[in-house]
C-alpha cells in the first residue's frame, strides 16, 4: 500500500509575544497561565514592580535611567524615551522571529509611547508584526483617548495588522452586574484568546492551510485595523455555538460589522471527529452574515489535541469609511501631554469619578497628586504579587485573577468565558438565532433600537 | 368519500401541542369532535429541540384529544413549520407520447412527479408541491386540461421545501409514539385553509399565522398559492422582550402580555400602571402601561415590517384584494390589526376558522386555526383522491 504523507508547514514559524506596559503584561500573564505552546513570551515595562510581578519568562526593563524603575507616568514621551534606551535589548529579543505579537494597552505612558517604536523595531527584524491594542475606556478622559488614538495611528503605519479592542465595548458585553474586576479580566481573556487563536491559525497548517501569506494578503489590501472574532465549543451543537461565540466577540458587533467587509479569513480547527456536515452548517450560517461579494479565505485544520472542541477564528478588515475617521498619522514621537494622565493603562473608574472634569489649564494643579500616586506603587516593596493585589489600588487588582489562576483551573475559566456573551437573548439564549441584515432578532427590539425604558 | 371519516390534525407548536379530531361528513361539512391540548416543551421557534420532552407533550395532547372525542388516534395530519422552510414557484412540464394527443387524468400525476424533481438544496426535502395553473401547449388559463388536445402539459407549482433533518425530527416524534403520519402540512398553508374561503382565495388574500415561535405567511392570488414563508419570530419574542425589559419572570411576562398587553401606543393615561401582585417569592411590581405597550408595539411593528419586506419581494401582495387575515395565538393581541393596517396599507382582520361545526370553543379561538386547517387540508386531499363524493355518486347512477 502506498501511504501518502501529508506534509505540514515545513518549519513551524517562530512566534514571539511581547507584552508591553501594564495591560500588556496582564494579558501576557493570562497567556502564559493558559499554557500557550511554542511561543516565546517577553514582558516589557518601565515599572519594575509590575514587571517582576508578572510570570513571563523573559523580562526587559525599559528606561533604566529615564524612569528609574517607576512607571512612565502616563506620558508617552517618557515611554518613548524608555524604549529608545532599551533599544538594543529589544532588538536582541525580537531577532529571528517570523511573527511578533505585540500586545499593549494604549492611553498610558508606556503603551502609547513605546509601542510604535517597538513595532518599528520588530518590523525591522523582518518579522510580521501583529499588534493587539486596547483603547482606554471613555471615562478615562479625552486626553488619554487622544493619546491612544495618536499612538494607534502610528501603530497602523508600523504594524502589518492591528487588532484594536475598545475597552468600552468590552464593558458593554460583560454582564451588567459584573464587577469592574471581571470586566478587566474579560479584557485580558479577550486579548489572550485572540493571540492564541492567531498563533494557532498560523502555526497549525492543516488540511486547508491559512498561513501568514493568506492572512496578510487578505488584510493588507485595505487598512490594517481589523475585525476579529474567536469562539470555541464542545457541545452537541458545537458548529453553531462556536460560530455564535466568534460573532459575539466584542470586535464583531454580533456580526453586524461583517456585512461591509470585502474579504474575510475564517479558520476552523477541530479534533479528528470534525465532520463535513458540521463545516457545511457552520459556513452556511456564516455566509448569512457577509455580503455576496465578500471574498472568503477558508482555512481548516484538525488537531487531536483539541479533542471535542471546535474553534472558529474570523479575521477581517473594516470598511474604508472607518479609516477616514481615524486621526491622521502623527510623528513617531507622540506629543507630550500634561502629566495629569494616570500611569496605569487601565484606570479604575472610581478614581476618575472622583477627579474633576479634565481642563487643560488646571492640569498643573494635579501634578503633585499624580506624582504621589506615581511613587506609591514603587514605595511598596511587597514581593508576593497576591499581597500586592490586596493593598494596591483597583488598577492593579485587575491582575489578580490572572496571577492566582493555575493551569488546572481550566474548567473555571470556561465558565468565565461564558460571561463574555451578552445576556440579552433571554429564553432564546440556546436556540438558533434569527438573523436578518446582521441583526439578531432574538434580542429585544427595544434594545436594538436603543429605546430608553424608564 | 363513501362514508363519514374521522381525521386528526396535530400541530406541534412552540407554545402548545394541539390535536383536533374531526368528522368529515358526507355532505362536506366538518364536525369537530374534540380538542386535545398540552403546553409545549422542547420546541423553539416551531422546531423540535428536545425530542424526548416534546414526545411527552404530544402524547399528552393526543391522550387529551382521545378522551374528549372518544376516538382512538392512529394516524394524524402533522403540521410543520420553522424558519428553515422556503418556497418558490416553478413551472414543470410533461410532453405527451407521440401516439397520444389527448390529455388524460394520469398526466396530472406525471406533472406532479415532474414537480417533485424541481431543484432544491441537497439537504432539503419537499413539503408541498402546490398546483397553481395549467398550460396546454403554452395556452394560458386552462382550468381543467383533462380531455383537451395538446402535445405538452405544463403546470406552475408553488414548491415548499425545508431542511430534511429538521422535518424528520417531527416525524421521528410520531414514530416513537407509534402514530402514523398521513401527510405533513406546512402550517400557514393549513391555517389558510381554515380562515380563507374560496372567494377570498380567488380575490387574493394574505394569511398571516402568528404563533408562539414563528410567523408564517401565505399569499393567495387568483385562487392559487403564490408565495409563502416563515419568519422565526412570534409571540414568544414579545414575552421574552417583556421579561427582559421589565425584569420579570417569563411566566409573569406571558400572563401580563395576554391579560394586559396591547400593541396600540398612545392610548394610555400618563402614569397608568398595571399591578403585578406579589406571590411565591415574587415581589409585587407596578408596571407602567405605556412602557408595557411600547415594548410590545416595537416588536410587533418590527415583525410586520420584516414581513412586508418578504412580501414585497414576491409582489403578489399587491393583488390581495381581500386584504390580510391574521390568525394564530398571537393574533389575539389587542390592537394588532391596527398596527398591521398601518404597515401593510390594506384591510386587515383577525380571523378564526370558518365553516366548522362542533366544539364552539375550538373554532372561535384563532389559536386553533392551524389544527383545524389540518383537518380541512385532510378533507381536501381525501376528496381529491376519491374524486370527491359527488363524483362517486354520479358514477353510481351512470
Amino acid at each position: 500500500m502506498i501511504t501518502l504523507h501529508r506534509s505540514t508547514v515545513p518549519a513551524a514559524p517562530v512566534i514571539k509575544v511581547i507584552g508591553l506596559g501594564g495591560a500588556g503584561g496582564s494579558a501576557l500573564d493570562r497567556l502564559v497561565l493558559d499554557g500557550i505552546e511554542g511561543v516565546t513570551v517577553i514582558a516589557l515595562n518601565t515599572d519594575v514592580q509590575a514587571l517582576n510581578g508578572g510570570v513571563a519568562p523573559q523580562k526587559i526593563q525599559l528606561g533604566k535611567t529615564v524612569t528609574r524603575g517607576l512607571g512612565a507616568g502616563g506620558d508617552p514621551e517618557i515611554g518613548y524615551q524608555a524604549a529608545e534606551e532599551a533599544a538594543d535589548e529589544i532588538k536582541g529579543a525580537v531577532e529571528g522571529a517570523d511573527m511578533i505579537f505585540l500586545c499593549t494597552g494604549l492611553g498610558g505612558g508606556t503603551g502609547s509611547g513605546a509601542a510604535p517604536l517597538i513595532a518599528h523595531m520588530a518590523r525591522g527584524s523582518g518579522a510580521m508584526v501583529v499588534v493587539f491594542a486596547t483603547m482606554p475606556f471613555s471615562f478615562e478622559g479625552k486626553r488619554r483617548r487622544t493619546q491612544a488614538a495618536e499612538s494607534l495611528a502610528q501603530l497602523e503605519a508600523q504594524a502589518h495588522l492591528v487588532v484594536c479592542f475598545e475597552n468600552d465595548r468590552l464593558g458593554e458585553t460583560a454582564p451588567h452586574k459584573a464587577g469592574v474586576q471581571d470586566a478587566f479580566v474579560a479584557a485580558d481573556q479577550m486579548l489572550s484568546h485572540s493571540i492564541q487563536a492567531i498563533a494557532s491559525l498560523v502555526r497549525r497548517g492543516g488540511i486547508i492551510a491559512t498561513g501568514l501569506d493568506e492572512l496578510s494578503a487578505a488584510l493588507r489590501r485595505s487598512q490594517p485595523r481589523c475585525l476579529f472574532g474567536y469562539g470555541e465549543s464542545d457541545g452537541a451543537n458545537r458548529a453553531h455555538e462556536a460560530l455564535a461565540r466568534a460573532l459575539k466577540s466584542p470586535l464583531m458587533d454580533k456580526g453586524k460589522m461583517l456585512a461591509d467587509c470585502h474579504s474575510v479569513v475564517i479558520h476552523l480547527a477541530g479534533g479528528p471527529d470534525l465532520t463535513v456536515q458540521e463545516i457545511t452548517t457552520l459556513m452556511d450560517e456564516f455566509n448569512k452574515h457577509i455580503g455576496d461579494d465578500t471574498r472568503i479565505d477558508f482555512g481548516l485544520a484538525t488537531d487531536a489535541k483539541l479533542g471535542r472542541r471546535l474553534c472558529v477564528t474570523i479575521i477581517s478588515s473594516t470598511g474604508a469609511h472607518e479609516a477616514a475617521a481615524e486621526p491622521a498619522p502623527a510623528p513617531v514621537r507622540v506629543q507630550r501631554t500634561p502629566p495629569r494622565q494616570a500611569p496605569a493603562p487601565a484606570q479604575p473608574p472610581k478614581r476618575t469619578a472622583a477627579a474633576p472634569v479634565p481642563v487643560a489649564a488646571k492640569a498643573p494643579e494635579f501634578e503633585p497628586e499624580e506624582d504621589a500616586e506615581e511613587i506609591q506603587p514603587a514605595a511598596k516593596h511587597e514581593p508576593a504579587p497576591v499581597a500586592a493585589v490586596k493593598t494596591s489600588p483597583p488598577a492593579q487588582t485587575y491582575r489578580k485573577p490572572a496571577t492566582e489562576k493555575t493551569a488546572a483551573a481550566k474548567k473555571e475559566e470556561k465558565a468565565e468565558q461564558m460571561t463574555l456573551e451578552p445576556a440579552n437573548r433571554g429564553r432564546f439564549e440556546k436556540s438558533e438565532p434569527t438573523i436578518v441584515d446582521g441583526q439578531d432578532l432574538d434580542v429585544p427590539t427595544f434594545l436594538r433600537k436603543n429605546l430608553k425604558l424608564k | 368519500m363513501a362514508k363519514d371519516q374521522i381525521v386528526v390534525g396535530l400541530e406541534i407548536g412552540t407554545s402548545k401541542v394541539c390535536a383536533i379530531s374531526a368528522e368529515l361528513k358526507r355532505d362536506g361539512t366538518i364536525q369537530i369532535l374534540g380538542v386535545g391540548e398540552a403546553p409545549s416543551r422542547g420546541v423553539r421557534k416551531g422546531e423540535i429541540v428536545d425530542i424526548e420532552t416534546c414526545g411527552k407533550c404530544i402524547r399528552e395532547a393526543l391522550a387529551d384529544a382521545e378522551e374528549k372525542s372518544d376516538v382512538m388516534i392512529k394516524n394524524v395530519y402533522l403540521g410543520i413549520t420553522g424558519a428553515h422552510i422556503q418556497s418558490y414557484n416553478n413551472r414543470c412540464s410533461f410532453t405527451l407520447p407521440e401516439d397520444r394527443a389527448k390529455i388524460d387524468r394520469e398526466d396530472f400525476a406525471r406533472v406532479q412527479e415532474a414537480a417533485r424533481t424541481s431543484p432544491i438544496p441537497a439537504q432539503n426535502m419537499f413539503v408541498h408541491t402546490i398546483l397553481q395553473h395549467y398550460y396546454v401547449d403554452g395556452q394560458d388559463g386552462i382550468l381543467n386540461p383533462v380531455g383537451m388536445h395538446g402535445r405538452k402539459l405544463e403546470a406552475d407549482f408553488h414548491i415548499v421545501h425545508g431542511v430534511a433533518t429538521r422535518i424528520r425530527n417531527s416525524i421521528q416524534c410520531m414514530i416513537d409514539l407509534d402514530i402514523e403520519i398521513e401527510d405533513i402540512v406546512f402550517t400557514p398553508y393549513a391555517a389558510a385553509q381554515a380562515v380563507l374561503d374560496a372567494n377570498q382565495k380567488t380575490t387574493g388574500a394574505i394569511t398571516v399565522d402568528i404563533g408562539g415561535g414563528t410567523t408564517g405567511y401565505i399569499v393567495y392570488a387568483g385562487g392559487a398559492v403564490k408565495q409563502s414563508g416563515v419568519i422565526g419570530i412570534g409571540g414568544d419574542h414579545i414575552t421574552n422582550d417583556l421579561s427582559l425589559g421589565l425584569r420579570i419572570p417569563m411566566g409573569k411576562a406571558e400572563r401580563l402580555k395576554i391579560d394586559e398587553g396591547s400593541c396600540a401606543i398612545g392610548g394610555t393615561i400618563p402614569g397608568e400602571a398595571v399591578v403585578l401582585k406579589d406571590e411565591h417569592g415574587f415581589a409585587g411590581r407596578e408596571i407602567e402601561r405605556e412602557m408595557l405597550n411600547t415594548i410590545i408595539h416595537m416588536r410587533v411593528r418590527e415583525t410586520f415590517e420584516l414581513l412586508k419586506r418578504e412580501l414585497d419581494k414576491g409582489r403578489y401582495a399587491e393583488y390581495a384584494g381581500a386584504g390580510m387575515v391574521l390568525t394564530g395565538g398571537s393574533s389575539a393581541l389587542r390592537g394588532i390589526h391596527e398596527v398591521a393596517e398601518d404597515i401593510f396599507q390594506m384591510p386587515v382582520q383577525v380571523c378564526r376558522a370558518q365553516n366548522i361545526a362542533g366544539v364552539t370553543s375550538a373554532f372561535e379561538n384563532p389559536q386553533y386555526s392551524t389544527a383545524i386547517g389540518l383537518v380541512k387540508y385532510a378533507q381536501a386531499t381525501l376528496d381529491d383522491e376519491s374524486g370527491g363524493w359527488l363524483d362517486w355518486f354520479k358514477k353510481w347512477f351512470r
